[in-house]
């Protein structure tokens, strides 16, 4: 699961004026204030304590304000965490990460973390795009690998599909077009000129509203290449029918000009070192502790009733679903009508499945030459997604080897590898509890047996460790509806540049927004990274508004 | 930049009107859901919540008395969680003071589970502190809290052989038990050989029960092993690589192994010698020694009281730590009830932030995530103070 997208932070600045927030460092926290555990206020509480959470707690605090982050679980990160199975410490969700890029080629999520919130981690340069591999397209089987990188990709593209060069120079232009229409959208301050847009950015506009089918079909590309250049489609979980063609070029584009990159000590690095920041300066983090209600008054938030006592706060972050905000946290009769009918009209996104293995042999041994593999039945992705509506003997699968982007990620003489499929029903839901465990195994063994066969390998006998994370595990641990990771579907009217546009109108009940993989944004890790930060921003907007 | 006159209808005109419906039509989308309250139907998270509940509580429904020290307590309860044979229940308990959790691997067969009964068997151990204390005060009738089912010491046919030799020491025979109830009754799909160490026979758990099921399956054997006592029909001796070789009858086996830390040290000795790779022997957890005095690279010396600074959420706490307990029996014995389960460093759940000062936690012991380990953090349940420590906690 996924890593996304990839707009640039300065659109940020398309939807409201930029904030002088500098941080007050020696700010003191309300402990060292002496307030006893009756009279709790912060400026702002976070709930949850994933990726949106942490990067928007961490901005509430470097802007001064006192902010309390609290989590129901033990330890940061939600989906970006890791676990330890004897002398294997897996990564649970993350594949890599998009719009990190080089230390001298920075992206958006490098420049956040790392120079706009001072973390301190080591990321690690994932070695190609990807390998793909279709099973039942017969002699349109698919086995390609891409690399990262314009040039390279598109060579590569032409010696797979020789006269594909002239529709994915297009393709990429269209890809410069985005990313140079959002850079003018965000240095513009909020105005942007529709004329200037009209003239200098039309192929933006032209292009930005349709589909990725229709706009590859539009630029005439051969139909090889269209189904090589759309492999990464998983990280979003919806067809290319469906998908947004602005969001998906911009990943795609991200992909290619930056690389792709991991934390070295799992994505738990990351929310380790976000976490303590957020301390350093001068938030307060509270795990074992559930928000159990959102207090309002005449429809505005005024506190966070929780497991641990009520907090006053006028502004509530939530790193969590608005099914769990609105659903459980709120009086049906305090939520606006209106505000019941957007949760009830959006999708749940795809529902993850990941196995975990500890292999006693390298990858070197085992045959294993890539990093990541996309293994599916047929590029055409409308069939792909509906066979994840269900059960099927051969899920399509994202897989990785961990140790060639990480090579010291287990001990010698080993490998690790996880292999992702997605779900977009409930299908888990109504599995019998008696019949759970042999069910994960079975979808399991279906999984790695078919690495095994297209990829040529044998893993089955050097298995050491295995663990198997369903929908249910996923929802265990971050309480997402139907344990959903891709939060809320973004297909068809639901995507980001429509998100985007809309922030005010999304925000119904005053004091309440959404950071974290359901935040406008959408999901993926570099998405929640900026949703957190987009989110702690509209926040500090509303109190300067409100003259707080 | 290679720009080109895009379109894809037949005027971009009409493609950038296209661009400027996203808006309305999210607006029309968003209007149309539902405005009934959401449906509590979230099949997933229902069945998260059975799975791993916070927490279960349990009426003890019987107690069987096996000989002097151990006693088989059948506990109820409605719903339970279902389990995997070799997993273990967290017992909360309160005894004085202190208030401290307790790791017991459920005996049952996962069979059982369905009916709403687990047993646990718990042996006394002289020097223990909740042992004894629960061999003499737990009675049927009263009421007791538990975690949901945790624990990886479970059979795994993606991993392990088809042919698994169990090596029980004394009350470690439990997770096993389960294991042969879980073959007979069809729930899992393997063979399993024990070896079984007693010192006398009068000591062997379950001497009749694991007698009764190797007779109802052909799957599970049953070798009992005496140390202190030669007997007609028992093997007399130790847990030795011979004895090992002659069970695995010249196949590869997984080798699973559950017992007190003395029968480990022995029998992983035994076990280089049959040069197993490493995936095909696996440990049950064991808690960590109550003094670490003698695990090997203490630099400690175990002697004195030390201070416990304690932040907890909103206040600071300072109560005093003996040199040689781990920190999270002096939170217990506090009263201060941080989250914990396994006790023997694995399952993370009283990860706790040091603020400053330093503790000695053993290699073996030492399961914590790499980031947490850079970062400061520790599992008290494994971990000795070397001085006065002051951490930060968040009691459940």
């Amino acid at each position: 699961m996924i890593w996304l997208v990839a707009m640039p932070r300065s659109l940020l600045l398309f939807f409201f004026v930029r904030l002088c927030t500098e941080s007050n460092p020696t700010r003191t926290t309300i402990f060292e204030r002496g307030v006893t555990s009756l009279e709790h206020a912060y400026d702002a509480v976070v709930i949850g304590a994933g990726n949106g959470g942490l990067t928007a707690a961490a901005t509430m605090a470097k802007a001064g304000k006192s902010v309390l982050l609290l989590e129901q679980h033990n330890l940061p990160g939600g989906f970006a965490t890791s676990f330890v199975r004897g002398r294997f410490e897996f990564e649970p969700s993350l594949h890599e990460l998009c719009d990190v890029g080089s230390p001298e080629n920075p992206g958006e999520v490098r420049r956040l973390l790392q120079d706009t919130l001072g973390i301190q981690a080591e990321f690690l340069p994932v070695p190609e795009a990807y390998r793909l591999i279709t099973t039942a397209e017969g002699k349109e089987n698919l086995n390609v690998v891409m690399p990262f990188g314009v040039k390279e990709f598109v060579d590569q593209m032409e010696a797979y599909v020789p006269g594909s060069r002239k529709s994915m120079e297009r393709f990429l232009s269209l890809c410069e077009s985005i990313m140079a229409a959002l850079a003018y959208i965000g240095a513009s301050g909020g105005k942007a000129d529709a004329k200037v847009l009209m003239k200098e950015h039309a192929n933006f506009l032209k292009c930005g509203g349709y589909s990725v089918s229709r706009i590859l079909s539009a630029l005439h590309m051969p139909k090889k290449a269209q189904r090589i250049l759309c492999a990464y489609w998983c990280y979003v979980g919806v067809s290319t029918k469906e998908l947004n063609f602005a969001l998906f070029a911009a990943m795609l584009y991200k992909y290619l000009t930056k690389g792709a990159w991991i934390p070295r000590m799992r994505s738990h690095e990351l929310s380790t070192a976000l976490e303590m920041r957020v301390r350093e300066l001068g938030g307060e983090i509270w795990y074992n502790t559930k928000a159990e209600q959102i207090l309002t008054e005449n429809g505005r938030v005024t506190g966070v009733k929780t497991s641990r006592g009520e907090i006053k706060t006028a502004h509530v972050l939530a790193c969590c679903s608005p099914n769990a905000v609105f659903g459980d946290m709120m009086e049906f009769s305090d939520i606006p009508q209106q505000q019941t009918r957007m949760v009830n009209a959006r999708r749940i996104g795809a529902r993850g499945f990941v196995v975990y293995l500890g292999l006693n042999r390298t990858a070197d041994e085992l045959g294993l030459k890539d990093y990541s593999y996309f293994i599916y039945e047929s590029m055409d992705t409308v069939k792909e997604a509906a066979r994840a509506d269900g059960f099927n003997n051969h899920p399509m699968q994202a897989t990785v080897c961990l140790n060639r982007a990480n090579p010291d990620c287990s001990p010698p003489g080993t490998c690790i590898m996880s292999f992702t499929t997605l779900y977009n029903k409930d299908v888990w839901g109504s599995v019998p509890a008696a019949d759970y465990v042999s069910k994960k195994r079975e979808v399991a063994e279906h999984m790695i047996r078919d690495f095994e066969r297209q990829v040529g390998v044998s893993l089955t006998p050097y298995i050491e460790e295995i663990e198997i994370a369903t929908p249910v595990t996923m929802a265990r641990y971050t309480l997402n509806p139907e344990g959903a990771m891709y939060a809320y579907s973004c297909g068809g009217w639901d995507t980001m540049l429509p998100r985007l546009m809309m922030l005010k109108e999304d925000q119904i009940v005053p004091g309440i927004r959404f950071a974290g993989g359901y935040g406008p944004r959408i999901y993926g890790y570099s998405s929640t990274y900026l949703n957190g930060e987009l989110t702690a921003k509209l926040t500090l907007a509303d109190m300067k508004e409100a003259g707080e | 930049m290679n720009d080109f006159n895009f379109h894809v209808k037949p005027i971009g005109l009409m493609d950038m009107l296209y661009f400027k419906k996203m808006v309305p039509a999210r607006q029309k989308a968003l209007s149309c859901g539902s405005a009934e309250p959401f449906s509590a139907e979230r099949g997933a998270n229902k069945l998260a919540a059975l799975l791993h509940p916070k927490e279960q509580r349990l009426t003890i429904a019987e107690v069987i008395r096996h000989g002097a020290d151990a006693k088989t307590f059948v506990l109820t309860g409605e719903p339970l969680a279902p389990f995997r044979a070799g997993q273990y229940l967290s017992f909360r308990l309160t005894i004085g003071s202190s208030v401290l959790t307790r790791p017991y691997s459920i005996s049952s067969s996962p069979k059982w589970a369905s009916e709403g009964k687990y047993a646990v068997t718990i042996k006394r151990q002289m020097d223990g502190f909740a042992s004894p204390w629960i061999l003499d005060h737990w009675k049927a009738g009263d009421a007791v809290t538990a975690s949901g089912p945790e624990g990886t010491f479970c059979y795994e046919p993606l991993r392990d052989t088809k042919r698994v030799i169990g090596l029980a020491g004394g009350c470690g025979i439990t997770p096993f038990l389960s294991m042969a109830y879980a073959i007979r009754d069809g729930i899992e799909d393997f063979e399993l050989t024990l070896l079984y160490g007693s010192r006398k026979e009068c000591d062997i758990l379950y001497h009749g029960e694991l007698a009764k099921i190797a007779k109802e399956t052909s799957k599970v054997k049953v070798v009992n092993i005496l140390s202190d006592e030669q007997k007609e029909g028992y093997e007399y001796g130790f847990i030795t690589a011979e004895r090992i070789r002659a069970a695995c009858g010249g196949e590869v086996c997984s080798v699973f192994l559950c017992g007190p830390a003395a029968m480990y040290a022995f029998v992983d000795k035994e076990l280089e010698k049959l040069g197993l790779e490493r995936k095909y022997i696996r440990h049950e957890l064991y808690p960590a020694p109550a003094s670490p005095a003698k695990i090997p690279g203490y630099p400690g010396i175990a002697n004195g009281t030390l201070t416990l600074s304690v932040r907890l959420y909103a206040e600071t706490k300072n109560v005093p730590m003996r040199a040689d307990e781990t920190v999270l029996t002096a939170l217990e014995r506090a009263g201060i009830t941080v989250p914990s389960r396994c006790r023997g460093g694995e399952c993370g759940f009283c990860r706790t932030r040091v603020i400053s000062g330093e503790v000695f936690l053993p290699e073996a012991l030492d399961h914590r995530r790499m980031a947490d380990l850079a970062a400061g953090y520790i599992h008290p349940c494994c971990s000795y103070p070397l001085g006065n420590l002051s951490i930060e906690v968040w009691p459940e």
